[in-house]
């Protein structure tokens, strides 16, 4: 067992390593010259130039690289944890659903119309500090589970696959949602379709107003506290787990799978319904998006780098949003366009849930372990990890 | 109301439907033979993405439409075949591999498009080429028939086509018989000597090569550019087709044009001030319900059958 987690742990590390491997290959080709000079010469300037790219991409968020040396980056820093808010929140729903060893596609829509309708009680309810925030924030996990529980009535009860109805819901909900902001919340002012501004009070506090450093990262963390709490020190956490584990023996067990299949996937649909409204709540004050900002689809890989343990979560979210500041200041600086994130989180997902990956690697180390304690008496190799 | 009616039963009308239909119909029929095996592709989206912007790309840079085609169905096979070698070998989840290769479909056309254009949202500065209609000689003279017949884009009739040939291969050649085998109960192939994995892997890459097609035709047909994100979901549209169609190849092209038409419905019904929203979503809300009667059916007839079965599976697929 604790052989099996270090070398989760060192998967993880080598698929993050051959991402960013790739990653720079890709940066080198594309930072070769066009220009008409000695092959050698153009090497060199590509050498130097995706060098200089990787040097934003790393430490960016952090460093702010001046003429005179570095300094700290506060708006990197600042960005760097605004933007892990909602992926943390998407993330813990969505490990939460793949702990029962179910589907969740539909972190996506449940947080953009939990956000849509919440945005409604933002602009008209009065603002009373924290009680109005509470309400908005409640609203929007009430959407959200309320929006879940199609999928999980159509699992439990009719045994429809909850993946291809989660991804249709998808959709009816971004329509759904662009439809309330249109028609019923525009700011007929603006220039682009946004919705009113919400109540001044009703935002969430901000710990640094130029950079609008918000609450949302404790709000997450909080999230993050409580549903570890959930599942893995109560009953029900417990359940769920038995579900993900073993559905057979948990109905020999009497427990009702099909009322857990249904409670887990409403339950997590609360917990995504806010993933959007609290960064609309901290960071932009309306409603602002056309396109589905994604939060669900990041909820499902930083689920998957977390082995679905909330206390990771945070962790996998952070990681996320570092390598995304990071590219967005190289996109800044170079022409490299920061959409390469995209292609490093590809690997590192395909790396990093392949089972086989690595297992003779990991089989050989095993068994070597193993056939060293039987005999005990072959000297151990130099830097040898035992 | 009269007008809306005209809108709709015009010829125009049918052409635009079978135009919107092509894609998701060649997605659909790979959805088909992917589901058979028991690996569901739901990559397609990316796949055609991908092959979309290959096409642009290769017929924009070298000129030539053939290589453009077989660039673009090359690609697209390939990442068929990278998300069978992580799933069947590697031994990924094949639902989060395909989520991945997504991602890098979506992100990864962007960056490359920037990189080599310079423009992120369109290929509008790539003088890239189209794939050709095909008038029928005599068929296109006949009044009404021919506005229905001919004229379409080529990969239209490949499409059309395929419905039967991909109905044939799956229940008339004995490769289709080694993929149902193997999608229905992959133990007992493999105990009467077929390979489970080779076989899924051979499955799965058609389901590639005939998303791909689709993807050529979104961006060398449909519109003459690629634009970011082009496919617009339709990945997904086809995977709903093949779940209303079943396993069948005629039902899945029943499902994909139900789609493609009401899609083409949705463009008639904007003059009439129905939200633009409402008849957009209305395909998805469609699937939805339907899924939930046909569910609904199953479980009522394997309750008449047995009455103690109550597991919920976690993901059979």
């Amino acid at each position: 067992m604790k052989a099996d987690k270090r070398f989760t742990l060192y998967r993880i590390g080598i698929s993050v390593g051959i991402a960013l491997l790739i990653g720079y290959i890709i940066v080198f080709i594309a930072s070769v010259p066009s220009t008409d000079i000695a092959f050698m010469k153009k090497m060199k300037e590509a050498f130097d130039s995706a060098n200089e790219a990787y040097k934003y991409f790393l430490t960016g968020a952090l460093v702010r690289w001046r003429f005179t040396g570095a300094a700290f980056n506060q708006s990197g820093f600042i960005q760097w944890i605004n933007e892990a808010v909602p992926i943390i929140i998407t993330g813990l729903a969505v490990s939460m659903v793949f702990t029962a060893k179910q589907f969740n596609i539909g972190a996506e829509g449940q947080m953009f119309l939990g956000a849509a309708v919440a945005t409604a009680v933002a602009i008209y309810f009065p603002g009373i500090p924290f009680i109005s925030t509470l309400l908005v924030i409640l609203t929007a996990m009430a959407v959200g589970a309320g929006f879940a529980s199609i999928p999980g009535f159509m699992k439990a009860k009719l045994k429809a696959s909850e993946m291809v109805t989660s991804l249709m819901l998808n959709y009816v909900a971004f329509f759904m949602g662009l439809f309330i902001i249109k028609t019923f919340l525009r700011d007929t002012e603006a220039g682009s379709l946004v919705s009113l501004e919400f109540q001044q009070q009703t935002m969430l506090p901000l710990l640094n107003e130029r950079y609008r450093w918000h609450i949302g990262i404790f709000i997450a963390l909080g999230m993050t506290v409580l549903v570890w709490f959930i599942m893995k020190k109560t009953t029900w956490g417990y359940k769920v787990k038995l579900i993900g584990d073993n559905i057979k023996f948990a109905e020999y067990s009497g427990i009702n799978s099909s009322k857990m299949v249904f409670q887990v996937q409403v339950a997590a649909g609360a917990v995504a319904g806010s993933a959007g409204i609290i960064e609309l709540l901290g960071y932009h004050g309306r409603f602002l998006w056309l396109y589905s900002p994604g939060y669900g689809w990041d909820g499902i890989i930083i689920a998957t780098l977390a082995r679905n343990n909330p206390l990771f979560v945070p962790l996998a979210a952070l990681f996320l949003s570092y390598i995304r500041v990071g590219a967005k200041i190289m996109g800044r600086y170079t022409n490299i366009a920061p959409e390469i994130v995209a292609i490093l989180q590809a690997v590192i997902i395909l790396l990093v849930t392949a089972e086989a990956f690595l297992a003779k690697w990991k089989q050989r180390s095993i068994n070597k372990e193993a056939t060293q304690s039987e005999t005990n008496d072959t000297p151990v190799q130099v830097g040898e990890v035992r | 109301m009269n007008e809306m009616f005209q809108g709709i039963l015009s010829w125009d009308f049918i052409a635009s439907g079978i135009r919107v239909t092509t894609p998701i119909l060649l997605a659909a029929l790979g959805a088909l033979i992917a589901e058979s095996a028991g690996t569901p592709n739901i990559a397609l989206e990316g796949i055609m993405l991908i092959s979309a912007f290959i096409g642009v790309i290769v017929s924009g840079f070298t000129g030539s439409l053939w290589l453009a085609i077989i660039f673009g169905v090359i690609v697209g096979t390939l990442m068929a075949a990278i998300l069978a070698y992580f799933a069947l070998k590697l031994k990924t989840d094949i639902i989060l591999a395909a989520i991945a290769l997504n991602i890098f479909a979506s992100g990864g056309t962007i960056f490359f498009l920037a990189m080599l254009t310079g423009d992120k949202g369109s290929s509008a500065s790539v003088n890239s080429l189209l794939i050709p209609n095909v008038t029928i000689p005599i068929i296109d003279k006949i009044p009404i028939l021919g506005d229905i017949l001919s004229g379409h884009h080529s990969i239209t009739y490949v499409a059309i086509v395929l419905i039967f040939v991909v109905q044939y291969m799956m229940y008339k050649t004995p490769l289709g018989l080694r993929i149902r085998a193997v999608g229905e109960n992959p133990d007992a192939a493999e105990s009467v000597g077929i390979s489970v994995v080779k076989t899924r892997f051979i499955a799965l890459m058609l389901s590639g090569f005939l998303a791909s097609l689709g993807g050529l035709f979104l961006s060398m047909g449909y519109v003459s550019w690629f634009a970011r994100d082009m496919t617009a979901g339709r990945g997904w549209i086809a995977l709903a087709a093949q779940a209303l169609g079943g396993l069948n190849a005629f039902g899945v092209a029943a499902g994909s044009f139900l789609f493609g038409f009401t899609e083409a419905v949705s463009y008639s019904l904007q003059i009439f001030d129905i939200p633009y929203e409402f008849t957009q979503s209305l395909p998805f809300i469609i699937t939805i319900i339907v899924l939930g009667i046909y569910a609904w059916r199953k479980v009522k007839a394997s309750g008449k059958l047995n009455v103690s079965n109550s597991s919920v599976g976690p993901t059979e697929k």
